[in-house]
């Protein structure tokens, strides 16, 4: 396998009795790259990431973190990764420093106690206090220091500021980007678009078990409908714009119309440029707009 | 695995502390009563009570000597005391934190499925002698002054076989909880066994039918308190290896189980209705 390659997923499949959860997830994520993981409640998305650490086994399908194998060796990939569940349980009678000191002895005891304290500094986490006594988002600080403390070099977050108030959201992001600083991979799932913009350098849209999209932020805003106001310097009958490829007219007057464009612009541009266009401005969709997209085509597909 | 076993005995600290000072009162007390009740004369008390009873608590009769005594008061009723620690310690080793959803992190750190099994293991049967270790001390102290005339392996020896009777119940409900759908089910049934095959115990005092279906149950093989007058070695190792091989089934599902986020599993039934034709 390619040195560069930190997760290789190939055809992955996994049922759950009658469920087919996977349906041949084909992924791959280069060393250092951070990768948002998103879909609809129920996609797959958690399925994939217990897969890649050997808590669940694939019916089919392979996988290779960091050139290993998780099915013959989970220990020495586990190792080398950091993981935040998605839904976070701990002992509830343990104190937090104990709960960590417990993740510590699980790893060998090689853990820098002095950044676990660092990280509980910055999160404002007291490691005196019981778990029990904590709220959700203190609780997922936990998570969030437990995932970090070894400096791993994959991190495999689900849902990583789940519970969290914005200004810990944005301490969260920091320490994801200096985690990718210091070289590591992280494979993120999650609902928050504004997570995904601050972080993902690449996005993955898992639907009904399947990958339907792999691109960058940006792409995915630009694969997807926008909004073409038109303002032409004579009357023109705009009504046969909508034969091009994609474009739909929305409203229209002598001198003016709005267009809804799916896909390339390229058509529209060339069905335009005979007709004297003396303005037009492009709305983009937002990235949550491109994600509704692929979810409701999820839905219409179901 | 020394991590795992550490951890199992910190979290059993308190029954440990909490099963050993019970036992502990219970056997100063049982001691502290023994030349009381070897001054009785106990058969003519003994005739007092039913056939019945006497054959279904068979060592009654022994009841004036120090083996009789510990095994009638205190011995033959801890298996089923007792045995509430180990079954509930067993089913909840693994299932319980899969249930709590804990177990999901845990092993998504660098531990094998076999050393925290393992390790588990350990501390489970860690725990269980180290309660039943403060409650043989307990019997030493007052022993004396009591008049049981035995030296400190005489009070140890019957607690090597109520330890390996309560390790074989607490694997029986680790299996049962890799195959049943939920912890506590685990639980309940393996202690159903134990009372089940308590009283088929002491039934088959009376009804000479039901002795060669008990000799295929470990209670048959518990020396109790009578124990104390010397081991049968053969019936302990038998006991040992039995809950040995439920381990050993255990570790295997272990072995191949999807842990779960957190929950219980559920059966489902086989649907009845036939499969719908493809068009």
């Amino acid at each position: 396998m390619d040195g560069s390659i930190a997760i290789d997923i190939q055809d992955l499949h996994k049922a759950y009795g009658q469920v087919q959860a996977l349906r041949g997830v084909t992924l791959t994520v280069k060393r250092g790259e951070v990768l948002g993981f998103l879909g609809p409640n129920g996609a797959g998305k958690t399925t994939t990431i217990r897969c890649m650490l050997d808590l669940i086994r694939p019916d089919g399908g392979t996988i290779r973190l960091l050139g290993l194998d998780p099915q013959a060796d989970p220990v020495a990939v586990r190792a080398r990764v950091g993981y935040l569940p998605g839904e976070l349980s701990l002992e509830a009678n343990a104190k937090v420093e104990s709960a960590l000191r417990y993740f510590t002895d699980l790893r060998g005891s090689r853990v820098d106690w002095a950044f676990v304290r660092e990280l509980a500094q910055r999160l404002e986490l007291d490691l005196g206090t019981a778990i029990k006594n904590l709220s959700k988002g203190n609780k997922q600080k936990v998570g969030v220091v437990q995932a970090l403390m070894a400096r791993p070099e994959l991190l495999l977050l689900d849902e990583p500021t789940s519970g969290l108030d914005p200004l810990m959201q944005q301490e969260v992001y920091r320490l994801l980007k200096e985690a990718q600083a210091g070289g590591a991979t992280i494979f993120f799932s999650s609902h928050i678009i504004g997570e995904v913009e601050a972080i993902a350098e690449r996005v993955a849209i898992l639907r009904a078990g399947q990958i339907v999209e792999e691109a960058r932020p940006e792409q995915l805003v630009n694969m997807h409908v926008r909004r073409v106001h038109v303002r032409f310097k004579e009357p023109v009958d705009a009504a046969h714009l909508a034969q091009v490829r994609g474009v739909s007219v929305l409203a229209q007057d002598d001198t003016a119309a709005t267009l809804q464009v799916e896909g390339e612009m390229e058509g529209l541009i060339q069905a335009l440029a005979p007709l004297g266009v003396s303005d037009l401005q492009t709305e983009h969709p937002s990235l949550e707009e491109a994600f509704l997209a692929y979810y409701a085509a999820g839905k219409e597909a179901r | 695995m020394l991590a795992e076993l550490k951890h199992t005995l910190r979290r059993m600290r308190g029954q440990i502390i909490g099963w050993g000072i019970g036992l502990g009162l219970y056997a100063v007390m049982m001691a502290a009563l023994f030349s009381t009740v070897a001054e009785l004369d106990m058969e003519a008390y003994l005739t007092q009570f039913p056939e019945e009873m006497m054959a279904f608590f068979s060592n009654m009769s022994a009841v004036a000597t120090p083996a009789g005594y510990m095994d009638t008061y205190f011995f033959s009723m801890m298996t089923l005391i007792v045995g509430i620690l180990a079954i509930s310690a067993g089913a909840g080793l693994l299932v319980g934190d899969e249930e709590k959803g804990i177990l999901d992190l845990v092993l998504a750190h660098p531990v094998s499925r076999t050393r925290l099994f393992w390790g588990r293991l350990l501390g489970m049967a860690a725990a269980i002698a180290a309660a039943l270790l403060i409650s043989w001390l307990c019997w030493l102290v007052p022993a004396r002054s009591s008049g049981m005339n035995l030296d400190w392996l005489g009070f140890l020896r019957p607690y090597l076989p109520l330890f390996a009777e309560l390790f074989l119940f607490g694997t029986m409900a680790l299996l049962l909880s890799m195959v049943l759908p939920a912890g506590r089910l685990a639980g309940m049934v393996t202690g159903g066994l134990l009372v089940a095959n308590y009283l088929l115990l002491g039934l088959s005092n009376l009804n000479e039918s039901l002795k060669a279906m008990v000799k295929l149950t470990p209670l048959y093989y518990y020396q109790g308190g009578m124990a104390a007058e010397g081991l049968n070695w053969a019936w302990l190792a038998g006991l040992l290896a039995a809950a040995l091989l439920f381990a050993l089934g255990a570790w295997a599902l272990f072995q191949r189980r999807d842990i779960r986020v957190g929950g219980e599993r559920s059966w489902h039934l086989p649907s009845l209705r036939p499969a719908s034709k493809k068009l």
